[in-house]
């Protein structure tokens, strides 16, 4: 019932809402298989995302924010929290129900190197899951698959050839043709340039701009390097150790953001200009294990601004207008 | 604006562009394992001696049929013995030698000449043939027991490392408790129960080899989920995840092909030890029992014949190098194919 | 589609070759010679390092790949040089190959020369062809001359000794008759040089107890206990976050005015090189084909693809709706063509492109490019 009430408020607009989702990975079990100590990879993350638009989420290791892409696709099991897709809460589907829904919802790794399946063709790769999927009838596939070759820029000769063949930029293709080979709605890119080299990192990001634009797709992109974000995102979250920290249209992140570590993380990018000598913010220490997280807001231990409430409290994370939401107890 | 630029001008280089890559050649990946297996002299070696034996236990009944492999030679022999008693009469001795003629039905213990190549053994029978028989029934025992030792590792295996949990722990929790039994006394009983039983000598090896496959899939069994457990977490199975495949799909048609390498390998080298186990099951009676020939059994001769082990070396020794050959000649192939199928061997 | 693939008598043509020159430089570098043969001059006396010519290939089974082909650049003293270049262009190998580290006997020095400049403890500098020297005296330099810090710090440590045993390690190698509590101390004084904050606690522990970060310091640590003269720093924040990134990064600006000596820097991400560096080097498929000042390659890159690397590298400063792109892929270092490698993917290429390899041409003082669209006529 309660979810009936809740799928009232769902915004028809809205493709993805994620809703106060968590996830955990036990670490240590007792023999009768009670978790007595946890890693808390994403705590409590919510927002909504619109039909076309991006969604750039930016994070350090281990702030949890590949845990989150795949929490969304229930490749991993929510620990709590609702994922509602397409307007169907998808939170508790079964694996069976889930297949149908698969299609509609895809990944891109980060690693083009072990994302392929070493023993097969490029071919075979991008023709399974069309025929598996029966996207198009069985005698349609090959043109079909060498149609969505030529729009991700690879060459149709490629179609007999094997992944270790091809270079990091022109596998990073493949895995985007083999998740556009389904028609996704949904495709959430787990940091796919950060393998790439600068010139192919382009390459891709302009790829999958062009996709977007061209088959009306909804991307969730997944990158430690907010200048990358930056270029194809209309939406950015921050995320630090498991807890969404800053949340926003990019205008809003970039020309005015809230919290202390999203303005650190910008600061701590190298700009390649030898003259720009930036007032960088240079963060103490390291980032605390995610096993173990400070008390009070999970940043303070790190941050500049720190004040005594916040090794107490886990500030709240509020709307700051227009959609801005942050958590620090400075904003007040 | 500057954006379709940007694609026209990608577009347009991509079609103008000569494909680099178009004129050079690589190796195909066939061709790299070949080359990797022959560049190792011992795999060739390896491969020589295997087609050999081959060759001469399937071929070699077919063209050399002068004596079949319970066919004695019954052409007769004659038998001398020699014994002599002393005498001691008035002091002096007197030797009376006396010489036996006995004619022998079988010619058996013949050395080796035009007739019989190798000789005859301790009952009559040409040994050359029985080796090539006896190969015959060595190599095709191991290749059936591998071949059920792989079908039972790869399933049982496969489901322990793709589900994990609870089926993991009883699957491999059964594997410990098998390679705890031990081997041999447990065969020895089998053995008596068989002989009890009366089934034909021609077919109780194949029963001991469903045996000897009962407590040998384990090893199977582990190295298949050892590869799973790792193949899972490449991220191209959890795109296969992702994109909905049912999971006999992900099993049999991304995993395990993936294992196959390590799988040719593994069954190289079992196919080794299954002509040993087979040697040492027939030596120690076990197996084929006589008539029958085996490269064990005819070793066994040596047992309960001293006569045989100190003067009639080529009735026992040529079995002894056949199964040396054999066990070696696996073991190179299996050596050279780890080399050549394991892509982190690369030199 | 004809197939792509060589066929096996080719297979073994390039076997049979390969073989050859592999055995003549395996013979070579296992050598036992006079320090003479080695010693050489410097061509700039301000230089601690040069790199002439130099060829470094590795003899592969699908024919040779021409990794570094034809390098030259100096690495002049108490200054940073940036190798800049993407994946393939020869920039990690060109260190390997200055510090002997290359993997035989597939990799090889082929041919050129990488003078350097030692400096002996009673303080007489002699100049060694590095390229030259056997491999039995290579120890001479290596380590304590010229240090190097890697990519990974996950696993350029030991795991089963702690960090004080690895560190005295060095400085008992640098000098044998130091006591036990002279090594402690000089580790504990080098630990706190990189900024480490307990370096008691962190002499006690192992590599696992400490994060990526740490472990980069204490490589950093490692690499100045001998008190190099030259350090090759190969990406040695790639594998970091950001924020540590920046840490490391503010540490060696930090260290480079404290410690005497030069430090090559090779990385792939032109922000660092222009935090970092003094000159820059631009690397493109085992060639240099700019070099010059931090300002020149920055504010007047000649080079299309300098130009392009600088265009398509994402910046917080820019406001354009979508990246420059350089069309393309690295061409595959087997069979180079004859021509300039960057042609096939260059916007500006001209019919002379199509020729020879273009030269290296001056256009200042410090600057060099080698591109057809500056050659003099």
């Amino acid at each position: 019932m309660a979810l009936e009430k809740n799928l009232e408020q769902f915004d028809t607009d809205a493709i993805l809402e994620v809703r106060n989702l968590k996830k955990s990975f036990p670490l240590k079990k007792t023999l009768t298989g009670k978790v007595t100590q946890e890693l808390v990879a994403v705590d409590d993350v919510s927002f909504t995302l619109k039909r076309g638009e991006t969604l750039g989420i930016v994070g350090e290791s281990g702030c949890g924010k590949t845990t989150l892409g795949r929490t969304i696709l229930k490749l991993h099991k929510s620990n709590g929290g609702q994922i509602i897709f397409d307007g169907k809460d998808i939170t508790n589907l079964k694996s069976k129900d889930m297949r149908e829904i698969r299609k509609k919802m895809q990944i891109i790794f980060q690693d083009p190197y072990s994302s392929l399946p070493p023993r097969s063709t490029v071919g075979g790769i991008l023709s399974e899951p069309v025929e598996v999927h029966n996207i198009v009838p069985k005698s349609e596939i090959k043109s079909y698959v060498l149609d969505l070759m030529e729009k991700c820029g690879l060459r149709d000769y490629y179609y007999e050839r094997y992944p270790h063949e091809f270079s990091g930029g022109q596998r990073q293709r493949i895995c985007i043709a083999r998740a556009l080979s389904v028609n996704p709605e949904l495709v959430i890119c787990d940091e796919p340039v950060s393998a790439l080299d600068v010139s192919i990192q382009a390459q891709i990001i302009n790829l999958l701009k062009k996709l977007q634009q061209e088959m009306n797709l909804t991307y969730v992109f997944i990158s430690h390097d907010l200048s990358v974000v930056k270029f194809i995102s209309d939406k950015i979250g921050v995320m630090y150790l498991g807890s969404m920290v800053e949340f926003g249209t990019k205008e809003d992140i970039f020309s005015n953001p809230l919290h202390p570590y999203t303005q650190a993380l910008f600061s701590a990018i190298p700009q390649p200009d030898p003259d720009v000598k930036m007032n960088r913010i240079i963060l103490k220490g390291d980032i605390p294990s995610p096993a173990n997280p400070p008390k009070g807001c999970r940043f303070h231990t790190r941050c500049p601004k720190a004040m005594d409430i916040c090794k107490e409290e886990i500030p709240e994370y509020k709307d700051y207008g227009n959609g801005h939401c942050a958590a620090c107890h400075l904003l007040g | 604006m500057s954006e379709n630029i940007n694609n026209e001008a990608l577009d347009e280089a991509l079609q103008n562009e000569v494909p680099h890559d178009k004129t050079v050649r690589l190796m195909s990946p066939t061709r790299m394992v070949v080359r990797r297996f022959f560049r190792s002299k011992l795999s060739v070696v390896g491969l020589v001696m295997v087609i050999g034996l081959f060759i001469f236990s399937f071929l070699g009944p077919v063209f050399y049929t002068q004596w079949g492999e319970i066919e004695l030679d019954e052409s007769g022999k004659t038998e001398y013995s020699v014994s002599s008693t002393t005498y001691e009469v008035n002091g002096q001795e007197y030797t009376v030698r006396q010489t036996t003629e006995k004619y022998l039905k079988d010619n058996f213990l013949a050395p080796p000449s035009a007739e019989h190549i190798l000789g005859t053994d301790n009952e009559g029978y040409d040994v050359f043939v029985r080796l090539m028989y006896g190969g015959r029934i060595s190599l095709i025992v191991s290749f059936i027991a591998v071949f059920l030792i792989t079908i039972l590792g790869v399933i049982l295996g496969g489901i322990a490392g793709y589900f994990g949990g609870a089926i993991d722990n009883a699957i491999m929790r059964l594997c410990d408790v098998l390679i705890c039994l031990p081997g041999i006394p447990i065969l020895l009983i089998i053995s008596t129960i068989l002989d009890a039983s009366g089934i034909d000598a021609k077919y109780r090896i194949y029963l001991l080899m469903i045996y000897l496959t009962f407590i040998s899939w384990p090893g199977t069994a582990r190295l298949v989920r050892g590869q799973i457990l790792s193949l899972r977490e490449q991220e191209y199975m959890v795109a296969a995840e992702a994109m909905g495949f049912s999971t006999s799909r992900k099993i049999f048609k991304h995993l395990v092909p993936n294992v196959m390498p390590q799988l040719i390998v593994q069954m190289s080298l079992s196919l080794g030890s299954m002509i040993l186990y087979e040697a040492t099951l027939s030596y120690l009676n076990l197996g084929v029992k006589a008539p029958y020939a085996a490269w064990g059994t005819m070793i066994n001769i040596i047992s309960t014949n001293q006569d045989v082990l100190q003067n009639h070396l080529n009735v026992w020794v040529p079995a002894g190098i056949c199964i040396v050959i054999a066990v070696l000649g696996f073991n190179f192939i299996g050596d050279g194919l780890r080399d050549a199928l394991d892509p982190k061997a690369r030199r | 589609m004809s197939n792509n693939y060589l066929s096996g008598k080719e297979i073994r043509a390039i076997a049979k070759e390969n073989k050859k020159v592999m055995k003549r430089l395996e013979a070579q570098k296992y050598r036992k010679c006079d320090e003479s043969e080695y010693i050489t001059e410097m061509k700039e006396s301000s230089n601690i390092l040069e790199i002439d010519e130099l060829h470094t290939y590795f003899f592969t089974e699908q024919g040779v790949v021409k990794a570094v082909n034809g390098v030259s650049f100096d690495v002049p003293q108490n200054k940073t040089v940036g190798v800049v270049g993407e994946s393939g262009c020869g920039k990690s190998v060109t260190s390997m190959s200055v510090m002997r580290l290359l993997q035989g006997p597939t990799g090889q020095i082929y041919s050129g020369e990488i003078r350097f400049k030692s400096k002996d403890k009673d303080g007489t500098e002699k100049v060694f062809d590095i390229a030259k020297m056997p491999m039995a005296d290579i120890h001479k330099i290596r380590g304590n001359q010229i240090a190097m810090i890697f990519q990974e710090p996950m696993t350029s440590l030991n795991p089963v000794f702690t960090i004080g045993q690895q560190l005295d390690e060095v400085t008992f190698i640098h000098n044998p008759e130091a006591s036990k509590e002279d090594a402690k101390a000089k580790s504990i004084e080098m630990l706190n040089l990189v900024g480490i904050a307990m370096p008691e606690r962190v002499y006690n522990a192992f590599p696992h107890e400490l994060s990526g970060g740490m472990r980069q310091r204490v490589m950093i640590s490692m690499a100045l206990a001998s008190n190099p003269r030259l350090i090759i720093a190969d990406e040695p924040t790639t594998a970091l976050d950001v924020t540590i990134q920046a840490q490391i990064l503010d540490l060696l600006r930090d260290l480079k005015t404290k410690i005497d000596g030069s430090i090559m820097l090779i990385t792939h991400d032109l922000g660092i090189i222009a935090e970092m560096a003094d000159y820059v080097i631009v690397m493109y498929a085992g060639r240099v084909i700019e070099k010059g000042t931090v300002d020149e390659i920055f504010h007047n890159p000649l080079h299309p693809y300098t130009i392009g690397l600088q265009k398509s590298k994402p910046t917080l400063n820019s406001d354009s709706e979508t990246l420059f792109n350089i069309p393309g892929n690295v061409p595959n270092p087997i069979n180079m063509p004859a021509y300039c490698y960057f042609k096939e993917r260059c916007s500006k290429c001209t019919k002379k492109c199509s020729g020879e390899y273009p030269e290296m041409i001056q256009v200042s003082p410090t600057h060099f490019v080698a591109c057809h669209l500056y050659d003099e006529e």
